[in-house]
């Protein structure tokens, strides 16, 4: 009979506990062996480690397109880095949660895209890379425009949108053309008023019969095309608000404005488009609907409320004659810049490769997602300067409409969104998208539900981010 | 000799515990280990990548007193345990009875009704999205074709939570078979005696079959209860929750509060309270049971 002796025993239950234990933390044993190599290794070794290659991740959201895009970006920055390799993480689905796990675990990548709402909460809770440290060092890191930067406080930009985007009106020009329908305005200053808007929009959705909405004999409950479809979340009510000079919050940042008259009507202006003038598929029809590009070529929809971004999709897809025009006005033509940001975390062991690479991935003259229609550049020269804009919009997926829809539009007519200034939006937007289910459900009236949610969003405001 | 007795012994021991280790380990480290962390959490206000302080009960109080969206999630909830559990019991006893018959091409009808739980949960799911579509979805086809009017499924919220329920209630399958294994245990000698006491189908069933299921009956009913309290996974695939918070299962609220809204110890707490909340509705299940469930051996 083996008889095992005290010592091996000893190793044997040691050897089990460093497997399991080693199971648990094999990241924490990886940052390690990273950031302190001489601990493990020969002195010979540790004088050579500045040429060692530094490994930084990134991680990003995006369609296949986008991603297609980002890993063609990270190909050609680690072939003109050779010691820095860069990996890329494509996180589909929900990104926001994969952060926070990410960040509960302590497995944060070294650069990412965040959310706006992310970005500040880390920002301000010291969790990223504060650039203001490095203009010295980096000086393109303050060439961007102003719009794009993060404040978490004064003068401490803790982060700046990957790029910068702005919503505006999407159409299938063929649907205008077999309507005999003039097209929407590109010029800001021609934006259609909300009433002209409507009327479009009825003449353009069919019912199966082939009669429009402004038929008397039109069939609300067979619709075939759309007029016009819209997204549920600040991106469509967003610019609306800022048109009509309403707000989540009001001037002073501290209470609830949605249920003020500026903004009801917004909401209210949004739920007849479903429910009154039957130009728009409730929330059912659209969760079943497909991508934006996708249902104007389908001609599902004439138009469609989305941002800069959809250029890629919409240029991408051969079968759809595509336009683009500005939002429709309340008071003023007014447009919102909602992007993502780009972050570096402040757990990075390399922020100065992190930074090289941060200034890589949004580039113009590196990366190819200006010229693909993905993202509008964030200096300012590629507004102003013609050699610029032409750089990045003398190409297929910028039509000729987009000097007035894009640029024009972004220079004189778009604000930065003003939830992206908002203090604790995650969480009250949380409360809020289930309170605007019942308007886009039609089960309350705008002002209604918006009265509901005051009592429900007010103990969650903490105020506004500072805006430089 | 002693020295020799005890030295088997001790090997017996040694080598015991050995082998017992990776279990243990296993539970202490993935069970036990994050219960006793859940609980220290929520008595913090710990945020995922802020400070965490010390607060007490406070966020137990909260959610007692403060939280409308918890009251609400837990009515939710209750209601889905209520609309599901009944419905599920009857259907899988009764699925279990006809698959109990001596009929033609048996494990045929055996395999159809077990194959709904052998596919993935999120894949049944993905189906049932698409039969509960509302404009073009089989449901509403067939309830036009035999001229009854549609129904928003889903996605309205009145008609949300049942038609979740309808649909988990289509994978009973496992608790069928728990069924079909304890019918096939009922003694047959007992069926003989109704037979030659003259009693008919009903008489077997209601007084052989019936009392015989009890302990079975009890067991799936625990075990359901337990588990739809924590369903989670269809709800999050199907409407997050929505419409207006209608379909807000109390583990979807927990998620949201954890992942969205990243607040561990706000979420610990209202998981302590689920388990505080099944703990004491299954002590009242086994209460109640000594009223109703037999068992043969006469003891309990």
């Amino acid at each position: 009979m083996m008889v095992i002796s005290r010592r091996k025993w000893f190793f044997l239950l040691l050897a089990v506990l460093f497997a399991v234990l080693s199971a648990c933390s094999s990241n924490s044993s990886n940052n390690e062996a990273t950031s302190s190599p001489s601990d493990s290794q020969t002195p010979a070794e540790t004088s050579e480690a500045p040429k060692e290659t530094v490994k930084l991740k990134f991680m990003y959201w995006g369609s296949t397109d986008e991603k297609k895009a980002m890993e063609q970006m990270i190909k050609s920055f680690n072939e003109s880095h050779p010691h820095i390799q860069v990996t890329g993480e494509h996180v589909p689905g929900d990104y926001n949660t994969k952060m926070n796990t990410l960040m509960a675990a302590n497995e944060l990548p070294d650069v990412a895209y965040l959310g706006d709402g992310l970005t500040n909460k880390w920002g301000s809770e010291g969790k990223l890379l504060d650039f203001s440290q490095y203009y010295d060092k980096y000086p393109e890191l303050q060439n961007k425009l102003k719009a794009s930067y993060l404040f978490t406080e004064p003068g401490k930009a803790v982060a700046n949108f990957t790029a910068l985007e702005i919503m505006v009106l999407y159409y299938n020009k063929d649907i205008f053309a077999e309507a005999g329908v003039s097209l929407p305005p590109s010029d800001p200053t021609q934006a259609w008023t909300w009433d002209e808007f409507v009327s479009v929009a009825k003449k353009l959705t069919k019912d199966n019969k082939g009669r429009n909405a402004e038929d008397p004999n039109f069939d609300a409950k067979n619709i075939d095309t759309y007029g016009f479809s819209f997204g549920t979340d600040r991106g469509t009510y967003g610019p609306l608000l800022e048109s009509n000079g309403g707000g989540i919050l009001d001037e002073s940042g501290k209470s609830y404005a949605l249920n003020e008259p500026e903004s009801v009507e917004v909401f209210q202006k949004l739920q007849d488009l479903i429910y009154i003038h039957h130009v728009s598929p409730n929330l059912i029809q659209q969760q079943n609907m497909p991508d934006n590009h996708v249902r104007l070529q389908t001609r599902k929809v004439a138009m469609v409320l989305d941002g800069t971004w959809a250029l890629l999709d919409l240029t991408n897809n051969k079968k759809l004659n595509y336009g683009i025009g500005v939002l429709p006005k309340l008071k003023e033509p007014k447009t919102v810049i909602l992007a993502g940001t780009t972050v570096v975390f402040n757990s990075t062991k390399h922020p100065a490769e992190a930074l090289e690479f941060y200034l890589y991935h949004n580039d113009p003259n590196q990366v190819d997602l200006y010229r693909t229609g993905l993202w509008m550049p964030t200096e300012e020269k590629y507004y102003t300067e013609e050699a610029a804009i032409k750089q990045w919009t003398d190409n297929p997926a910028h039509p000729p409409d987009f000097q007035q829809a894009g640029i024009e539009y972004t220079k004189g007519y778009a604000v930065k969104s003003p939830s992206t200034a908002i203090k604790n939006w995650p969480e009250i937007n949380s409360k809020l998208t289930p309170g605007l289910d019942l308007i886009w459900t039609n089960k309350k009236t705008a002002q209604e539900a918006l009265d509901e949610l005051k009592p429900q969003i007010e103990p969650l405001i903490q105020g506004e981010y500072p805006n430089e | 000799m002693s020295r020799n007795k005890s030295g088997l012994l001790k090997m017996e021991r040694r080598w015991g515990m050995l082998l017992a280790l990776p279990v243990t380990l296993g539970l202490i480290l993935f069970a036990i280990g994050p219960i006793i962390a859940s609980f220290a959490f929520s008595l913090t206000d710990w945020q995922i990548g802020g400070q965490s302080s010390f607060v007490g009960l406070n966020n137990y109080e909260t959610i007692l007193t403060k939280d409308p969206v918890f009251t609400k999630s837990l009515f939710v909830t209750i209601y889905y345990v209520l609309a599901t559990v009944p419905v599920a019991i009857i259907a899988a006893f009764g699925l279990a009875m006809l698959l109990n018959r001596k009929v033609k091409g048996l494990s045929i009808f055996r395999t159809i009704f077990f194959l709904p739980s052998i596919v993935p949960r999120i894949a049944s799911t993905m189906l049932w999205l698409w039969l509960f579509n509302p404009d073009f979805g089989m449901l509403n086809s067939m309830l036009e074709f035999v001229g009854l009017p549609g129904s928003q499924w889903i996605y309205a919220e009145e008609t949300a939570i049942p038609s979740i329920a309808l649909m988990s209630v289509w994978g009973v399958g496992n608790y069928m078979i728990i069924f079909l294994a304890g019918l096939q245990s009922v003694p047959s000698h007992l069926y003989e005696a109704v037979e030659v006491d003259g009693g008919g189908a009903w008489r077997k069933f209601y007084h052989v079959t019936l009392p015989s299921m009890t302990p079975t009956i009890f067991f799936n009913m625990v075990m359901m209860q337990i588990g739809a309290f924590q369903s989670f996974d269809s709800v999050y695939v199907m409407t997050q929750g929505g419409p207006n918070n209608a379909t807000l299962l109390y583990v979807v609220y927990l998620y949201r509060v954890a992942f969205t809204e990243t607040k561990i110890g706000y979420a610990s707490a209202l998981s302590w309270i689920l388990f505080i909340i099944i703990v004491v509705l299954t002590l009242i299940t086994f209460r109640t049971s000594r009223k109703w469930v037999y068992y043969e051996g006469g003891g309990k």
